[in-house]
């Protein structure tokens, strides 16, 4: 039996002394906070950053299905503005390129268990996260990671984020070279680093080892890397095709070419230098526009080349930047068996299709990559803790997670594979259909994350459901699809790089709200996340599954010879789509089909707050809302219009749909508004924006195009415009519905 | 013997009768009334993992204490995990937590909604020292924490014999699986632990 009376005590001397000082720095600012010496916002930074984050219903409010009820949390200590110190948070624990030893598994195994509920999930970033953690909880969890070299700092916040990579680095058939050890040293050299600790937003980084695939996302992320190689005086050299600016959020931006072979010494130091500027001249004061993606777009990739080439001319020599190199089979891994083939033993029923769909040969010849397909990328304690198991008996422990949330096994000997099949079936861990479209991707939406509107991992298990009972009878060119959702528009489930994307949104039909999902089409997950879609109608949250069968089968039967999903979308024409999908789009009332206003996996109502309202309100829809709808349809318009490449008529569609949407907003309270922009726009400023009734994040997308509108026109701005007039949409229903409601009911 | 006494984080699972009697979603939509309807605890939110096999099949989460209908080892039962610290010495502890498990299981059987069908086993319990470093899975361990259940356990059955089992498991966490010959219900079981 244990002596230690804290973990503290118990992982003396097996956490790095940093790593431990930092730990104890952090438990005493957990004391101070809660004695209230420490100012709640500098709190909730510093808990972010060290990957402590907050959760749904954490300002001490929930809706019951009845009313909106006052969680009784038994003090009112904060660790952050409307965040209860008793409120049970998220834990981000960052793996780096996913890469996990059998002793990591266990260790977050027994933290699920103990600190949390026995889940443990892993994220499109291939962290893992815990739910429903005490914040007093955190220090010892930390050192129990810290101990198996896991560390959770700077998980969040404005930060360097995990650096990801193509879980299948090293094994690749088509990788110019493993980008592993090069992920390892970037993740290491800008941990903690002093130029990175001053962002305004977060920072993400991604590595590919080809342009082809999409394993890396490399053109999704604040900075992403491509494996390439050059010769040079007739000697080989290794380097990385360098994008910055890449990323999702609310409006995707595709990342641009930095440079086109940046050489393995220089990827330190060119990174630090980019830390730099971004630092130094990125926005501080305004989140939505923080991230380095703007600075780019506001300075012009030119001229931020040529500030980073010149802060990287000034930069203090630092030894790390190349020490690296001198050993870069620090990440390598080692096989536990010689590779050998399938030998023709006998297999279980479900093993031929589990071994199309989940493993992938290895370019070593006999070794394959087994993929353990974990629906919403969620694996209890027990199966994490059974897999480390798999992982020392099958493979020398080669783990990684993926940005599909799922997990690899690595080296494998591909005669091993029935009997690995075996094993993982009796763990309910052998489901089909790795990567294809049954393997859905969804961010944890409205089950725990504050900003969620609907369920996107409700939505998520319906779709799994559905497709895969068709799973056998599916077409080829369906399978391969990739479907993701995101419980809102912020897009961490990638829904803009998916063949078929959602965010959650919603809509109020006779004063109930109804939850619906923006339908996205058009997006690429393959060539690194190579376009992205655009938003083509919300519908109904439950008529979604139907929008995904009609889709798939209008692909299936029109389908050219090879051609993709987007190139069909494209050629099909987004008035086509809208057509097909029109009659979805309908919501019977509550009297007659009360399932439409329940989100999936969900039996509460989605707003009976509302509910009162609706049933005075009756039938009547007020002109206000029809002004916005007319409003979205002229966004439609200018998604088609950019489609046949008119793109000033795209963007002035676009700008007329915010400005009607405006003046919709304004004529609620000042019904005589003229039409002129100029007036609409300072009118809306002054009652929408300067009152904070209006999202400022979206208002800022009409006051930015107003007062300094497109002369020239590119496609990727004008996209990245039409992606701005929906959210201002959005924005409108929403204020829509907080100011007139009241009015509604007064019409009954 | 001194770190056990250390111990907080008690998980009490008892099993359902008819595995079958109770499923996801009607342990979701049952856990969300609870929330605003019960004024001695703080139950915050309820979370559906009934796509994860063996896992936490539906979960109630609180303050003090989370709720589940877990189904780990295929076996449904409702499982309380207490999180945060309670009063009194580890006995005291101990019976605090079969009280609250007991209650709540009580609660489900009177449910109108369920029509009476969920039933629980009054004689067979789990118990897990939800904590590796004051309780470890081991004959210590296992000592350790009798001492302190044995005396608890002879209330609750009314000095009915009992047995208890432990998975050996060296990473499993210190878990005790009772068995009594009793049908007892919920009721009687709570009525000894008041004695
Ligand atoms: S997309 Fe929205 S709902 Fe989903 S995790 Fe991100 S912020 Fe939350």
């Amino acid at each position: 039996m244990s002596t230690s009376t804290t973990w503290k005590e118990r992982l003396a001397g097996k956490i790095p002394a940093d790593m431990a000082e930092e730990i104890d720095a952090f438990e005493t600012q957990i004391h101070l906070r809660k004695q209230g010496k420490m100012e709640e916002k500098l709190f909730a930074e510093t808990r972010l950053r060290r990957g402590a984050y907050g959760q749904r219903y954490d300002n001490g409010q929930r809706f019951d299905g009845t009313q909106t009820q006052q969680l009784l949390f038994p003090e009112h200590e904060t660790k952050g503005p409307d965040t209860f110190w008793h409120a049970p948070g998220m834990m981000r624990i960052k793996i780096p390129f996913g890469g996990l030893t059998a002793a990591q598994m266990e260790v977050l195994a027994d933290l699920a268990e103990e600190y949390s509920e026995e889940i443990l999930h892993i994220t499109t970033r291939q962290d893992f996260q815990i739910h429903f953690i005490h914040i007093e909880d955190t220090p010892d969890l930390m050192r129990r990671l810290s101990a198996v070299g896991i560390t959770t700092r700077e998980a969040c916040g404005n930060s360097v984020r995990n650096v990801t990579a193509c879980p299948l680095s090293g094994v690749c058939r088509t990788e110019t070279f493993d980008v592993t050890p090069y992920a390892q040293a970037i993740m290491s050299f800008l941990l903690g680093h002093p130029d990175c600790q001053d962002f305004g937003r977060k920072f993400k980084i991604a590595f590919s080892g080809c342009e082809h695939e999409a394993c890396g996302l490399a053109n999704m992320h604040d900075m992403g890397g491509v494996g390439m190689v050059k010769t040079v005086d007739g000697v080989e050299k290794r380097g990385f095709k360098l994008y910055v600016g890449g990323g999702l959020g609310a409006v995707p931006h595709q990342a641009q070419l930095f440079n086109e072979f940046v050489p393995v010494e220089e990827l330190l130091p060119i990174s630090q230098a980019i830390a730099r500027v971004f630092a130094r001249l990125g926005e501080k004061k305004n989140r939505n526009r923080a991230r380095i993606k703007f600075l780019i777009a506001k300075l012009g990739i030119e001229e931020f080349r040529r500030l980073v080439h010149e802060e990287r001319a000034i930069l203090p020599e630092d030894p790390q930047w190349t020490a690296f190199l001198d050993d870069l089979t620090v990440t390598d891994e080692e096989q536990l068996k010689p590779g050998q083939p399938l030998n023709g033993a006998e297999t279980s029923e479900g093993f031929a299709e589990w071994y199309r769909t989940n493993v992938y040969q290895q370019r070593q010849a006999g070794y394959v990559v087994a993929t353990v397909a974990l629906p919403l990328g969620d694996i209890t304690s027990h199966q994490l803790r059974a897999l480390a198991d798999i992982s020392r008996r099958f493979v020398k422990e080669t783990t990684r997670t993926t940005v599909e949330q799922n997990m690899v096994l690595r080296w494998v000997s591909e005669t091993d594979l029935p009997q690995l099949y075996d094993e993982l079936l009796a763990l309910g861990l052998a489901e089909t259909g790795a990567g294809t479209i049954v393997d859905i991707t969804a961010c944890p939406g409205t089950d725990t994350c504050k900003l969620g509107i609907a369920s996107s991992r409700g939505l998520a298990t319906e779709l799994r459901k559905q497709l895969g009972e068709q799973s056998a009878k599916l077409d080829e060119a369906i399978e391969g699809l990739r479907i993701k959702i995101s419980g809102c528009f912020n897009s961490c489930g990638q829904h803009h790089a998916a063949d078929i994307g959602f965010y959650g949104n919603s809509r109020k039909i006779n004063g109930i709200t109804v939850p619906h999902f923006q339908v996205v089409l058009g997006g690429q997950w393959k060539e690194n996340a190579g376009s992205f879609g655009l938003a083509t109608g919300a519908v109904p949250s439950k008529n979604i599954p139907e929008v995904v069968s009609r889709l798939a089968k209008r692909f299936v039967e029109e389908r050219e010879k090879d051609e993709l999903f987007k190139d069909f979308i494209g050629r099909l024409g987004k008035r086509e789509i809208k057509a097909m999908l029109e009659d979805l789009t309908q919501v019977p009332s509550y009297e007659e089909n009360s399932w439409y206003y329940r989100d999936w996996g969900d039996t509460r109502g989605f707003t009976m707050d509302d509910l009162g309202k609706g049933e005075c309100a009756g039938e009547v829809v007020s002109i206000g809302i029809m002004e916005i709808a007319a409003a979205e349809r002229e966004v439609f318009e200018a998604s088609v219009a950019l489609d046949e490449n008119e793109l000033q008529a795209a963007w002035q569609g676009a700008l007329n749909a915010m400005l009607r949407a405006a003046r919709t907003l304004v004529k609620e309270q000042f019904y005589d508004v003229p039409e002129e922009a100029d007036v609409v726009v300072a009118e809306f400023r002054t009652r929408f924006y300067d009152t904070e009734l209006f999202s400022p994040k979206f208002a800022n997308y009409l006051f930015s195009a107003h007062q300094d509108p497109a002369s020239e026109f590119e496609q990727t701005q004008v996209h990245r415009f039409i992606e701005e007039a929906q959210l201002f949409i959005e924005g409108a229903y929403t204020c829509y519905y907080k100011i007139a409601a009241p009015l509604e009911g007064a019409k009954a | 013997m001194g770190l056990m006494q250390e111990l907080q984080r008690i998980n009490i699972k008892m099993y359902l009768e008819d595995p079958e009697a109770l499923s996801a979603e009607e342990a979701f939509r049952v856990f969300n009334s609870w929330i605003p309807t019960t004024p001695d605890e703080v139950l915050i939110d309820v979370a559906d993992y009934s796509h994860v096999p063996e896992g936490p099949v539906t979960l109630l989460v609180g303050h003090e204490a989370n709720y589940s209908l877990d189904n780990d080892h295929a076996e449904p039962g409702l499982l309380y995990s207490r999180k945060r610290p309670a009063e009194g010495d580890l006995s005291a502890r101990l019976s605090s937590a079969l009280q609250a498990v007991i209650k709540a299981c009580q609660r489900l059987e009177s449910e109108p909604s369920l029509d009476g069908k969920v039933k629980f086993r009054g004689g067979d319990i789990l118990l897990v020292a939800n904590d590796r470093l004051n309780a470890t899975n081991d004959e210590e361990g296992e000592n350790a924490l009798r001492a302190e259940l044995e005396p608890v356990l002879a209330k609750l059955f009314a000095g009915a014999s009992f047995a208890i089992e432990r998975d050996t498991t060296s990473q499993l966490r210190l878990n005790l699986r009772v068995r009594c010959d009793t049908n007892a219900n919920a009721a009687t079981l709570l009525s000894n632990l008041a004695a």
